[in-house]
């Protein structure tokens, strides 16, 4: 096995197949890196109910296996529970993957001991969105929905009485509804800078729907594949060019989408910046939620962004998110977290990659795509011999 | 530092500018200026920091929501820096705050960086003069908070 050979694999075990988004690799995998001591522990979403999930770091296969199948309305990137030194795989979208890498440059994570199990990635959605778009455009109880996915373009909900009643994500965008802001304009589709990238694109004929599709990234790729293939719990077959082909297609055509997305949402601001962005932060309530989630962010509890501001402080504008625009401009992914939670109502994510994206084009750099760029100032200074 | 003298009028309005000062070169301009009796107007609040190094923006976001006009920082001449590269540093913080103050609509004209060094007291009240007249083209900080002149 090599660094960018593609394959289709899928678990042996029938139930994880079955439970898998599509054919269960990922979670075989990851099961069987804990059962032959490859990790000491895996980061995976528990599932509460059907829009709901927490991340947990477990150590117990069975929990990892119980976690089988992708979320799509669970938007949480689980880089932050990543804890230094231990030996730790995660699925990961390519927010999560390239969160874990800018905090791996600021040295919050080892690179070395974790296992980056990457998924192809189309969006997430809001849970509290998912109920509402559930009853108001779908005309469903969000209670009787037993199960959702996402094929060719269109978004199906399961009822319990097993009926499927799909909608094209075109027409539920259009009306506000579908995937978060952040995920419509973000152009990473294929996690590759994950230690192996996993999805359901590129798998063909017989295999559709059963297979994962993986390219093997790094060294560490390779050991958690070969782990799990020689405990037995998954089996691969070299992925056929045509599903290689069809596989960068549509990652094409989805980056051509999300820069679609990207002029719409981030198109520049007619009149008055400072009033712009006086009027959108007008509401803030110096909870920190913002900067408790973000997965980029390396500080711990006492940052300068809290430290030196107070809401008592704020004249015109708060110092909070002055020094969060510096501190983002180069490491905001714009995976949306923030916004997510702000009980404000805040378009945050928005606000900071317009603050953050000039600067990564100006810099060349894309935050979290590979580990050999250092953060912040450190480009020019290791380019002028500092 | 040194005394400001110029005065330019009672009724017209005065800029006020922070400008930080590395101790080893900038600041020692400033003295020079003083020592040498350059005329400049008195806009100027001079904070001394150890290197235009520890130039934290931080305190340049304070000093605009406090009420300044404009921030000048300024430190040794490129290869003169007492810490070796503490300049450099500065230079790199300075790109990144004038792309995020411009994006978020203070004037560009309201944040200067400039290299000063000890003997150049002339070139001292030269900036402080120009950086004046700058500010006074530009008006009052829409960040300044109500109630301060
Ligand atoms: C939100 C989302 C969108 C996706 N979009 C695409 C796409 O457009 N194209 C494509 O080819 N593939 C996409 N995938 C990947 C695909 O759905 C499968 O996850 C992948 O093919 C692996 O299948 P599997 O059966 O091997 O995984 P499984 O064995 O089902 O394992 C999935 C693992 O992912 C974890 N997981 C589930 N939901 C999330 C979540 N929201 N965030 C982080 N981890 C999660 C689970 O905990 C589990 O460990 C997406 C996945 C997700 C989670
Ligand atoms: S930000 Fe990108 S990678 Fe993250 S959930 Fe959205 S689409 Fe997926
Ligand atoms: S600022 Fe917001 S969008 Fe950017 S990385 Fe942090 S949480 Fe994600
Ligand atoms: S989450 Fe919203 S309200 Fe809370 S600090 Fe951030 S912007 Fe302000
Ligand atoms: S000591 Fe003057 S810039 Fe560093």
């Amino acid at each position: 096995m090599e660094i960018g050979d593609c394959y289709v694999g899928w678990a042996t075990d029938e139930d994880i197949r079955t439970r898998g988004a599509s054919g269960g690799l990922v979670t075989a995998m990851l099961a069987a890196a804990l059962e032959k001591g490859l990790v000491e522990a895996v980061v995976v979403l528990k599932k509460l109910g059907e829009f709901e999930a927490v991340p947990v770091v477990t150590s117990d296969p069975e929990e990892v296996k119980a976690a089988a199948g992708s979320m799509h309305s669970v938007p949480i990137v689980l880089s932050r529970y990543l804890e230094y030194g231990t030996k730790v795989a995660l699925p990961a979208k390519p927010c999560d993957a390239r969160s874990t890498i800018e905090q791996a440059k600021r040295g919050q994570v080892d690179i070395d001991t974790t296992y980056i199990v990457g998924l192809n990635c189309g969006g997430t959605m809001h849970p509290a969105m998912t109920r509402k778009m559930l009853e108001t455009v779908y005309k469903l109880d969000p209670e009787e929905i037993a199960g959702e996915e996402i094929d060719k373009g269109k978004l199906i909900f399961e009822t319990k009485d097993g009926k499927e009643h799909a909608i094209k994500i075109d027409e539920l965008e259009e009306e506000g509804y579908g995937r978060r802001e952040s995920c419509q304009y973000c152009a990473v589709n294929i996690p590759t800078m994950a230690d192996i990238a996993c999805g359901n694109w590129g798998v063909i004929g017989d295999l559709a729907g059963k297979g994962t599709f993986v390219e093997i990234n790094t060294e560490k790729g390779i050991a958690i594949l070969e782990n799990a293939i020689d405990a037995g719990a998954v089996e691969i077959t070299p992925a056929d060019d045509k599903g290689k082909v069809i596989r960068a297609k549509v990652d094409g055509a989805m980056m051509k989408v999300a820069a679609a997305a990207n002029e719409k949402y981030l198109a520049p601001i007619e009149g008055s910046h400072l009033d712009y962005y006086m009027n959108a932060l007008k509401d803030c309530i110096h909870c920190g939620a913002c900067k408790t989630v973000c997965p980029v962010c390396a500080c711990g509890e006492t940052a300068k962004c809290t430290e030196f501001s107070s809401a008592a402080d704020t004249y015109k504008m708060s110092l909070f998110h002055l020094v969060r625009f510096v501190h983002l401009m180069d490491s905001c992914i714009g995976c949306g977290q923030c916004t997510d939670v702000c009980p404000a109502d805040i378009p945050l994510t928005h606000i900071y990659q317009r603050f953050a994206v000039p600067m990564q084009e100006e810099f060349e750099y894309k935050p979290g795509m590979d580990m050999t760029t250092p953060p912040f100032f450190g480009v020019d200074l290791i380019e002028e011999g500092h | 530092m040194a005394e400001a003298t110029g005065t330019t009028g009672t009724e017209e309005w005065q800029p006020k500018i922070v400008m930080f000062c590395c101790n080893w070169c900038s600041y020692g301009g400033a003295d020079s200026a003083g020592m040498g009796r350059f005329q400049m107007p008195p806009t100027v609040r001079v904070i001394r920091v150890m290197c235009s190094g520890r130039m934290d923006p931080v305190f340049i976001l304070n000093a605009f929501l406090e009420g300044a006009d404009g921030v000048i920082f300024s430190g040794c001449h490129i290869g003169d820096c007492h810490y070796v590269s503490g300049n450099y540093k500065a230079t790199i913080k300075y790109k990144f705050l004038k792309a995020m103050v411009n994006e978020l609509g203070l004037e560009d004209e309201r944040l200067k960086l400039d290299w000063i060094s000890a003997s150049e007291g002339e070139r001292y009240a030269q900036v402080v003069t120009e950086f004046t007249e700058q500010i006074k083209k530009v008006g009052p900080s829409p960040l300044k908070p109500e109630g301060v002149i």
